[in-house]
C-alpha cells in the first residue's frame, strides 16, 4: 500500500503540480489550500507525511507545526518555501520537522526526503 | 552848514559850538537810550523770546533813526535857539550833575542788561552744546554698530552719475578681501565685474533704476578669486523730496549656511538612497516569492511528465529537460537577487581590514583557481581598526572580486588580480581591487553604479549599486577607474575607528 502525502500550500497550481509529480512516485496525495482545510479533513493520528508551505495568509507554516505538535501527533513535516529567510532550514529542524526545501523543489530531492522521513 | 561855520570863525566858534552840539547829542542819546532801556526792560519782564527782542530792538532802532532825523531838524531849530541856550547855560551846568548821575544809572542798567543777555546766550550755548554732544554720541554709537556688525555694509552715492561707494564697513573689506582704497569711489558693479552674476547684476540695476530695493543671493568672488555666496540687500535712502540720494547695501556671507544645507541635502539623498534600496529589497522579495510559485509548479509538472514518459519519447524528454534547466536558471537568478538584497540590519564591530580580505580571498579561492586566475594581496602594514559589518563588507569584496574575474574571463593572458590596502590619510583606509581585464567602456562609466545596470548577459545590475550603498553606509566611497595600461581598479574607503571624544 502506498504512503500518504498531504500538501498544504495557498497556491493551487503548486499543490496540483506537486501532487502530479508525487503521484508518479506512487504516493497517495491530498492537497489543501489552507491550514484550516487540512485540520478539518485529516485526523491528527491519520498516517502520512505533510509538505507544508511557510508563507500563507492566515495560519502560517510555523503555526501549523505548533498545532500539530500540540495535538500530540508525530506526523513528519517537510517545510517548503520560496524564501530561505530567518534561518528557515535550522528553524525547521528546531521545531521538530524533517527538513526544509526551497522552491522550486527538485522532485528527486523531495522524494528522498519523504522516504527518509517515513523510514524513521 | 558845518563847512560854513568852520570857514567864518574856525577857532572862535568851534569850541562852544561843539560843546553845545555834544551836549544836545548827549541829551538826545540819553533820551533815546532811556527809551530803549525801558523797551528792553519791559520785554525782559515779559520774558519775550530773543528773536522777538531783537525784532523790538530793530523796531527801536527804526524809531531811533526817525528820532535822529527829528534830531537833525531840531538842530536847525537849536541853531536859532542858540541865544536862549546860552542864557540857560547855568541852569544846564546844574543839570549836568544830574546827567552824570543819570549816565551812571544808565551804564548800570546797560551792564545789568548785558549780563542778562550774556547769561541768556550762555544758557543757549550750553543747551546747544548738550544737544550737539548727544547727537555726537548717537552718531558715534551708530558708527560703532555699523563697524561691529558681521554683515558687510556699503553706501553708494546715488546722486553721482557713476554711483561710487562712499562708505564700507570693516566687515565688507573682510568679506570681499578688497582694501579701502580699492573700494571707496568705485562703482559696486565694476568692483564685482560681470562674470559671476551677469543676470543678478542686471536685476539689481533694474531694481535700482526703478527705485525698488533689491534682495538676492549671489555667488561673488573675493579679491583673491575665492568664491563665496552672499545674500545682498540694497535699500534706498531718500531725502525730504523723495529723491534717492543713497543706496545702502547689506552683504551677508551665506557660504557656510549654503554648505550646511548642501551637506544636509546630501545626507538626505544618502538616506533616501538607502531607503530606496530597502524598498527595492522589499519589492524584489515579494516579486521573487510570486515568481517562485509558478516556477515550482513548472518544475514539478515537467519532472512529473518526464517520469510519466519514462523511457518513451526521447525527443519530448529532451524538451522537458530544457524546461527544467531554464526553470532552475530562473530560480537561481532569483536566489542571487535575494542574496544581494538580503535585508539584515548591519551589525557594526571592530574589524581588521586585512583579516577580512584574507578571509574573503579564502572563500573565493576555489572559484579563482577554477577560472585559472591568480590573486595577489598586498596588505598595508600597521593599519588601524575599522568599524563595520563583516558580512556586508565581505559582500562588497565578493562582488568586486567576481566582477574582476568576469572582466578577465575572455582573455587568457590577463590573469592577475591584485587587492591592496593602505592608509589614505590618518582617518581613512583605502582598499583597491585591480584587475587586468577589459576595463570599463567610456559610455558605461556614469551608469556603472546605477540600479539594474549590467554589461553581463545574465547580470542583474544590482551588485555595484548595492556595494556602493554598503560602503556609503559605512561612511566611505566606492569608485572605479581604468588603469593606465589595462583593466580597471575599483577602490573604496572606510573611516578608521575613532574612540569617542577623539
Amino acid at each position: 500500500m502506498s504512503a500518504n502525502i498531504y500538501i498544504v500550500d495557498d497556491d493551487e497550481s503548486v499543490c496540483r503540480a506537486l501532487k502530479t509529480l508525487l503521484m508518479t512516485y506512487d504516493f497517495e496525495v491530498k492537497t489543501f489550500n489552507s491550514a484550516q482545510g487540512f485540520f478539518d479533513n485529516v485526523a491528527h493520528d491519520a498516517p502520512g507525511c505533510l509538505l507544508l508551505d511557510i508563507h500563507m495568509p492566515g495560519t502560517d507554516g510555523w503555526e501549523v507545526q505548533r498545532k500539530i505538535l500540540a495535538s500530540g501527533s508525530t506526523r513528519p513535516v517537510i517545510f517548503i518555501s520560496a524564501e530561505k529567510k530567518d534561518n528557515a532550514s535550522v528553524r525547521a529542524l528546531q521545531v521538530g520537522a524533517v527538513g526544509f526545501l526551497q522552491k522550486p523543489v527538485n522532485g528527486q530531492t523531495l522524494v528522498d526526503m519523504i522516504n527518509g522521513a517515513s523510514k524513521n | 552848514m558845518k563847512k560854513k561855520i568852520i570857514a567864518v570863525t574856525p577857532k572862535k566858534m568851534k569850541k562852544p559850538l561843539l560843546k553845545k552840539i555834544s551836549r544836545i547829542n548827549l541829551e538826545g542819546q540819553i533820551r533815546l537810550l532811556t527809551r530803549d532801556l525801558n523797551v528792553i526792560k519791559r520785554q525782559l519782564k515779559r520774558g519775550v523770546s530773543r528773536e522777538k527782542l531783537s525784532k523790538e530792538k530793530f523796531r527801536g532802532e527804526v524809531t531811533q533813526g526817525v528820532n535822529r532825523e527829528k534830531l537833525g531838524a531840531d538842530r536847525e531849530k537849536q541853531g536859532a535857539d542858540r541865544e536862549r541856550l546860552g542864557a540857560d547855560r547855568e541852569k544846564q551846568g546844574a543839570n549836568r550833575e544830574k546827567l552824570g548821575a543819570g549816565r551812571e544809572r544808565l551804564a548800570e542798567e546797560q551792564f545789568r542788561l548785558q549780563t542778562d543777555e550774556i547769561e541768556l546766550k550762555d544758557g543757549q550755548l550750553r543747551e546747544g552744546a548738550d544737544r550737539e554732544k548727544l547727537a555726537e554720541e548717537q552718531i558715534h554709537i551708530r558708527t560703532k554698530a555699523m563697524e561691529a556688525t558681521f554683515d558687510g555694509i556699503f553706501i553708494i552715492d546715488a546722486l553721482k552719475p557713476d554711483f561710487p561707494i562712499i562708505y564700507a564697513n570693516p566687515s565688507f573689506y573682510h568679506l570681499t578681501g578688497f582694501t579701502k582704497n580699492e573700494v571707496i569711489g568705485k562703482n559696486y558693479f565694476l568692483l564685482y565685474g560681470v562674470v559671476d552674476n551677469l543676470h543678478a547684476l542686471e536685476e539689481i540695476k533694474q531694481a535700482l533704476l526703478q527705485g525698488r530695493s533689491f534682495q538676492g543671493e549671489l555667488l561673488n568672488s573675493k579679491k583673491n578669486g575665492e568664491k563665496f555666496w552672499s545674500l545682498l540687500r540694497i535699500t534706498l535712502v531718500r531725502d525730504k523730496n523723495g529723491t534717492v540720494t543713497h543706496y545702502v547695501g547689506n552683504k551677508t556671507d551665506t557660504t557656510l549656511m549654503k554648505q550646511r544645507n548642501l551637506e544636509i541635502e546630501e545626507q538626505r539623498e544618502e538616506l533616501l538612497h538607502v531607503t530606496r534600496v530597502g524598498k527595492l529589497a522589499e519589492f524584489v522579495s515579494s516579486l521573487a516569492h510570486e515568481i517562485s510559485q509558478p516556477l515550482t509548479a513548472i518544475l514539478s509538472y515537467a519532472q512529473a511528465a518526464q517520469r510519466m514518459l519514462k523511457d518513451r519519447e526521447p525527443q519530448l524528454q529532451e524538451v522537458l529537460q530544457y524546461i527544467i534547466n531554464d526553470d532552475q536558471r530562473a530560480a537561481e537568478v532569483i536566489r542571487r537577487l535575494r542574496y544581494l538584497l538580503k535585508k539584515s540590519k548591519p551589525t557594526f564591530e571592530l574589524l581588521d581590514i586585512n583579516t577580512l580580505i584574507k578571509d574573503t580571498i579564502t572563500l573565493m579561492m576555489p572559484h579563482i583557481t577554477a577560472k585559472n586566475k591568480v590573486i595577489k594581496f598586498e596588505s598595508g602594514s600597521n593599519l588601524p581598526s575599522i568599524q563595520g559589518d563583516r558580512i556586508q563588507l565581505q559582500q562588497v569584496l565578493l562582488n568586486l572580486i567576481s566582477n574582476s574575474l568576469e572582466a578577465m574571463e575572455s582573455s587568457n593572458d590577463s590573469r592577475e588580480l591584485v587587492i591592496s590596502t593602505c592608509l589614505k590619510d590618518a582617518g581613512t583606509i583605502m582598499v583597491k581591487v585591480k584587475d587586468s581585464g577589459c576595463g570599463i567602456p567610456e559610455e558605461n562609466k556614469l551608469k556603472l553604479f546605477g540600479h539594474f545596470f549590467t554589461s553581463k548577459p545574465d547580470g542583474l545590475g544590482m551588485g555595484l549599486s548595492i556595494s556602493r550603498s554598503i560602503v556609503e553606509a559605512h561612511g566611505g566611497r566606492l569608485e572605479a577607474e581604468n588603469n593606465p595600461d589595462r583593466g580597471a581598479t575599483f577602490y573604496f574607503t572606510v573611516p578608521v575607528y575613532m574612540k569617542k571624544g577623539q
